[in-house]
């Protein structure tokens, strides 16, 4: 029997190949995910373990609050200074940092994306890094560039520009460049004087941590008590591995975000290839009949003709997996390009293909199209042998009852479930989310119901130029309805998610729209694309421009008063009043500027809060704050958070380097020149390049920029998919073509052109595509307003993206019409005669 | 029964000196050796011989579905030696009509719809009253809205013989329409090509290897390794078995 398999197989290479790929490109997802988590990997322990060179222990505040999202008290600088002369320590230096940006040959920020812009000191024996050329800088007007920060920025050692260090602007010189050990992932790095440093960074004299180098000879254990010993209270002293760990773990979790995002496409992936596998297999077992009834005739068993199957489906599955996984890391190379250009993150770690990714890989794959081939096999297994003696070849359509009941089942229930929860105020996320999962798995069960209706409606257009060629195309789409809906999955699933994202973004971006204009009452934000906060410099410069009523500072604070966590805003009580509409129900908004705290309602309701309730909080440092609570607020969406503090409190509960502006709210006098405030504006932001002024309307665009950004990543992702949908086209249209051939053969003896022939397969494909795509649209409208109206307080209003998805159903129907083109072009080629006279 | 007078009989498709060779070389296979023949206008031929006789090859040359080696063949007056593929489609949508042994529906389409495929397919107005008239005379009035799969062997080859008809070709070629049929749906179908002949003046060619169905015919003609051997007039299937024992002795003499 395997050589009657392998035989097979051999006899129809091209057939075996389409089918393979099917299974390759699912395969690919999940072997790329797995390179590009393997690469960030490898990245990440470059990154940690040059991070911590030449470092043995590392002295930090403690924890202020119940985890690392309070953040560490602040250590002082002359800490330093006295671990330093600790025996057996060589060197002791503070960890000075903080942002710090150069502006490049094109007058734009060097950065990448959102990724951070680091500014260090210069220390002639870090081992962090080393020079590459030049001198170290020696004055705030001097700087020395990272290697990569200084290839972005197209300038060489030597050349003079602006820079951004820690909030203020200035020009510097390049000095030098110098060679971190490491990628940075896409961060950028220059290096300033020692003193420059402290002064920008460390203003008031704290830093985040300490980094103790031991003497040569003296061990880490030996070294760390003794350190231990010397420090103050609210400092506390790790090894440097310990940081490197804790690190790792923190980012790793981050990674494993993105990864398990990243296996949900490949999931995806490989559930639509299933499809196509199952349809491939059972149009090619279609036209196997007589072979397989012959096998029969002569004495073959019904499990030997279904293990046969199921070994041409395991061979198809090993050949489609190795295939998937050199394409995988072709296209972790691609994924590691459209990362880097969407969000800005530098994944340099090469591209290792471990023993993890490969067995995972051909198991996945391989068990992906066995398991799609059962259903073919069983199919093929119940052949009569008597099929052998009869002259047609084609097996008559299944049922697609049973299928049918099972699906709409699935499909209503699913779909009340989903409705149950969504209503509800309180939405149970795990029932939801398996009703999200339910409602299209029972549409695509269903699906073969729909394509009479759908179909008919869909070539009706086509009916009306062409006649009888879009009847005949029309009935060939509808002629074994579960293949032609199996073959319009890909597709249906690709623009479920095309529509059903669709609607969130747009209904999110109505939504912030909304907010801002109900909310805002400020004339401009300054903001610096929620990327980087805003130099304090500039809120201070703006104060002072004619016609400006009241500049509001917008900065977020960690607050914790029992178990409610979250960021404080914190801003004077008269400028916010000014800038932003609240409603104060009880108490007072000045009470912030007395050190009192404002909670929003609900919390308030909530803790059994009112106006003189004391509360004990974390705040930022700060622990065991006694506040009392100044007033109560109707829930405010822009500022999204349940406190408000005053600016005084929010300077005693983080370091000045920690102390940022996120957004400048900007509100000009009555009768005020509108026009020659901003062009002041402009002035005073313009030499911090990052910093742009906006009116109420140009917010709302760029504040929707990040959901666009995410959505082009997303749609990136998609357009994989929709690879697979078009592959899985073509394998059906063209061994369907293979199956009519008989029936072609007529068509053109009875006179059609092959102008009319051509036609008629490429409408039959249009009409396939666009059924899939008139379903997926239909069923992502319907659950990206479930979504929405889910979240409704976040998401206040429900905006459908009609043009977005006429443009993408009109996208389907080319698929359709590429897709066409190879069946097409065999059809045309076909010898009349030989097609009649086809056995 | 019309007499063969050839002054009076028109001709409605011909072949002039036409060979058809396979293959090259030692491996070529002459099916037509420069045969000639002229079809009559208005009149049932039937093409027999044996197998390998070159009798469906002449048969898909003459109807434009294959091109010869050489010679020269005329549809109507037309030479269609020239003709691209197009105009030799647009000949056999609107000049011809076809009746294959099996698989002559679209299983898609209804018995109506098939019948009118090539009318629609040129995207012509049907001539009601001819179509009406070819349904009444085959039997089909009440299966008209039946797919392939619906009817019987005889019906389906009922309704492949109205669909050659209803364009009026100038002339129907019919590839061993009964081959696969019984002896009862056979006879009515060739009783509807007889009277397809008798009433409505249509040109039709068949080939077959069933004397009955070739008695049917008002002339025979007998092909041997791609030549005519004989001819014969006003057929009836004694007469036509008679002249094929006489070529299975010459046969196996020679």
């Amino acid at each position: 029997m395997l050589r009657v398999t392998l035989k097979g197989m051999r006899g129809h290479v091209v057939r075996f190949l389409l089918t393979a790929l099917a299974v390759t490109l699912g395969v690919a997802f999940v072997a790329g995910s797995f390179v590009l988590r393997d690469s960030m990997n490898n990245t990440l322990e470059d990154l940690l373990s040059s991070s911590t060179k030449g470092v043995d222990l590392i002295a930090r505040g403690t924890l202020a609050g119940d985890d690392t999202d309070t953040g560490r008290v602040p250590v002082d600088l002359a800490v330093a200074d006295r671990l330093a002369k600790v025996d057996g320590v060589q060197r002791a230096l503070p960890d000075v940092q903080g942002n710090a940006m150069i502006v490049g040959k094109d007058g734009l920020v060097v950065r990448n994306g959102g990724a951070p812009t680091f500014g260090f000191p210069y220390r002639a024996n870090d081992p962090a890094f080393t020079m590459v050329e030049g001198t170290a800088p020696t004055g705030p007007g001097e700087v020395v560039v990272e290697r990569s920060t200084l290839e972005k920025s197209g300038l060489a050692v030597g050349a003079t520009t602006r820079a951004v260090v820690g909030g203020q602007a200035r020009t510097v010189r390049i000095t030098g460049e110098a060679e971190f050990g490491s990628s940075l992932f896409g961060a950028t790095a220059i290096l300033v004087d020692e003193t420059t440093a402290r002064a920008a960074f460390a203003p008031d004299g704290k830093v985040y941590s300490i980094s103790v180098t031991a003497a040569p000879g003296v061990s880490v254990d030996t070294l760390r008590p003794r350190v231990a010993a010397t420090l103050p209270n609210g400092v506390e002293v790790v090894t440097a591995q310990a940081v490197v760990d804790e690190t790792r773990k923190q980012v790793q979790q981050i990674f494993g975000f993105f990864t398990t995002f990243l296996l949900v496409f490949a999931g995806i992936s490989l559930f639509v290839g299933a499809f196509i596998i199952v349809n491939t297999f059972s149009i090619v077992l279609a036209q196997r009949t007589r072979e397989l009834a012959l096998l029969r005739a002569v004495g073959a068993s019904r499990g030997q003709i279904r293990r046969m199957v199921l070994g041409e489906s395991a061979i198809v599955g090993l050949v489609g997996s190795v295939l998937g996984i050199l394409l995988g890391a072709v296209l972790a190379v691609g994924l590691k390009a459209v990362i880097k250009s969407f969000i800005g993150l530098d994944i340099a770690g090469g591209l290792p293909v471990g023993a993890q990714t490969v067995w995972v890989s051909v198991v996945v794959g391989m068990l992906v199209t066995i398991t799609a081939a059962l259903l073919p096999a069983r199919r093929a297994a119940r052949v009569a042998p008597v099929a052998a003696m009869r002259d047609d070849m084609v097996a008559p359509p299944a049922s697609i009852r049973r299928r049918g009941i099972v699906g709409a089942v699935v499909f209503v229930l699913s779909t009340a479930l989903l409705t149950s929860q969504v209503i509800s105020k309180d939405v149970n996320w795990g029932l939801a989310g398996l009703g999200f999962a339910l409602v299209v798995i029972g549409a695509l069960i269903a699906a073969p119901l729909a394509t009479r209706p759908v179909i008919r409606l869909v070539v009706w257009p086509f009916r009306r130029f062409t006649g009888v060629v879009g009847r005949l195309a029309g009935e060939n789409a509808l002629r074994v309805p579960r293949r032609t809906a199996n073959t319009a999955s890909a597709l249906m699933i690709g623009l479920t998610l095309v529509a059903g994202l669709g609607v969130i973004a747009s209904s999110v971006k109505t939504s912030i729209s909304g907010l801002v204009a109900e909310q805002l009452t400020a004339d401009f934000v300054l903001t610096a694309g929620g990327q980087s906060p805003v130099p304090s410099s500039v809120a201070t410069s703006v104060q002072s421009i004619a016609g400006v009523k009241s500049v509001a500072r917008l900065g977020f604070v960690p607050m914790q008063v029992g178990d409610e966590k979250g960021n404080a805003v914190a801003s004077s009580a008269a400028a916010l009043g000014d800038t932003v509409k609240l409603d104060v129900t009880q108490g007072s908004l000045a009470t912030l500027d007395q050190g009192q705290v404002l909670v929003n309602a609900t919390t308030a309701k909530a803790r059994g809060w009112h106006v003189g309730s004391p509360l004990t909080a974390t705040i930022g440092s700060l622990t065991g704050q006694k506040l009392v609570v100044g007033g109560v607020f109707q829930d405010s969406d822009f500022l999204d958070s349940s406190f408000l503090v005053g600016r005084d409190l929010y300077a005693k509960a983080l370091r000045v380097a920690q102390q940022e502006d996120f957004l400048v709210l900007v509100k000009t006098l009555p009768g005020a020149d509108v026009g020659a405030v901003r062009s002041q504006l402009t002035d005073v932001a313009k030499p911090f390049v990052v910093v742009s002024v906006e009116d109420g309307s140009e917010y709302v665009n760029s504040a929707s920029s990040g959901i666009d950004q995410l959505l082009g990543l997303i749609y990136v992702l998609l357009a994989l998919a929709i690879v697979i949908a078009v592959l899985g086209i073509i394998n059906t249209l063209a061994l369907s073509v293979v199956e009519r051939t008989r029936e072609i053969g007529l068509l053109r003896a009875v006179g059609l052109r092959r102008r009319q022939l051509a036609g008629m397969i490429t409408i039959e494909a249009v009409a396939t595509a666009l059924f899939g795509a008139v379903l997926g649209a239909a069923l992502g409208v319907g659950l990206g307003t479930a979504f929405q109206h889910a979240v409704r307080d976040n998401i206040t209003q429900l905006t459908i993206p009609w043009v977005t998805i006429v443009v993408v159903l009109v996208a389907s129907a080319v698929v359709g019409v590429v897709a066409a083109v190879l069946p097409t072009v065999r059809a045309v080629r076909l010898n009349i005669l030989r097609a009649i006279a086809t056995d | 029964m019309a007499e063969n007078d050839p002054a009076e009989i028109g001709v409605v498709a011909r072949a002039v000196n036409l060979s058809k060779v396979y293959g090259s070389g030692e491996a070529a296979v002459t099916a037509l050796d420069d045969i000639s023949v002229d079809l009559h206008r208005g009149r049932l031929t039937a093409i027999m011989g044996p197998s390998g006789s070159g009798k469906s090859t002449l048969m898909h040359c003459m109807a434009a579905l294959d091109r010869p080696s050489s010679g020269r063949i005329e549809i109507d007056g037309v030479e269609i030696g020239t003709m691209k593929d197009r105009a030799l489609t647009a000949l056999r949508r609107d000049r011809l009509g076809f009746v294959f042994q099996s698989f002559n529906l679209v299983p898609t389409l209804t018995a109506r719809e098939n019948i009118t495929l090539p009318v629609d397919i040129a995207g012509a107005k049907l001539d009601q009253a001819w179509f009406d008239t070819v349904i009444d005379t085959v039997g089909l009035r009440d299966r008209l809205q039946h797919r392939p799969s619906q009817l019987s062997g005889g019906q389906q080859q009922r309704v492949a013989c109205a669909r050659a008809l209803v364009s009026r070709p100038a002339i129907v070629f019919a590839d061993e329409p009964t081959g696969n049929l019984d002896s009862r749906s056979s006879a009515e179908i060739l009783a509807f090509l007889r009277k397809s002949v008798d009433d409505f003046g249509q040109s039709i060619v068949m080939v077959t290897h069933d004397a009955t169905a070739a008695s049917y015919a008002d002339r025979v003609l007998f092909l041997a390794d791609g030549r005519f051997v004989d001819e014969l007039s006003n057929p009836t299937a004694e007469t036509v078995l008679e002249r094929m024992k006489g070529f299975e002795l010459v046969g196996r003499r020679g």
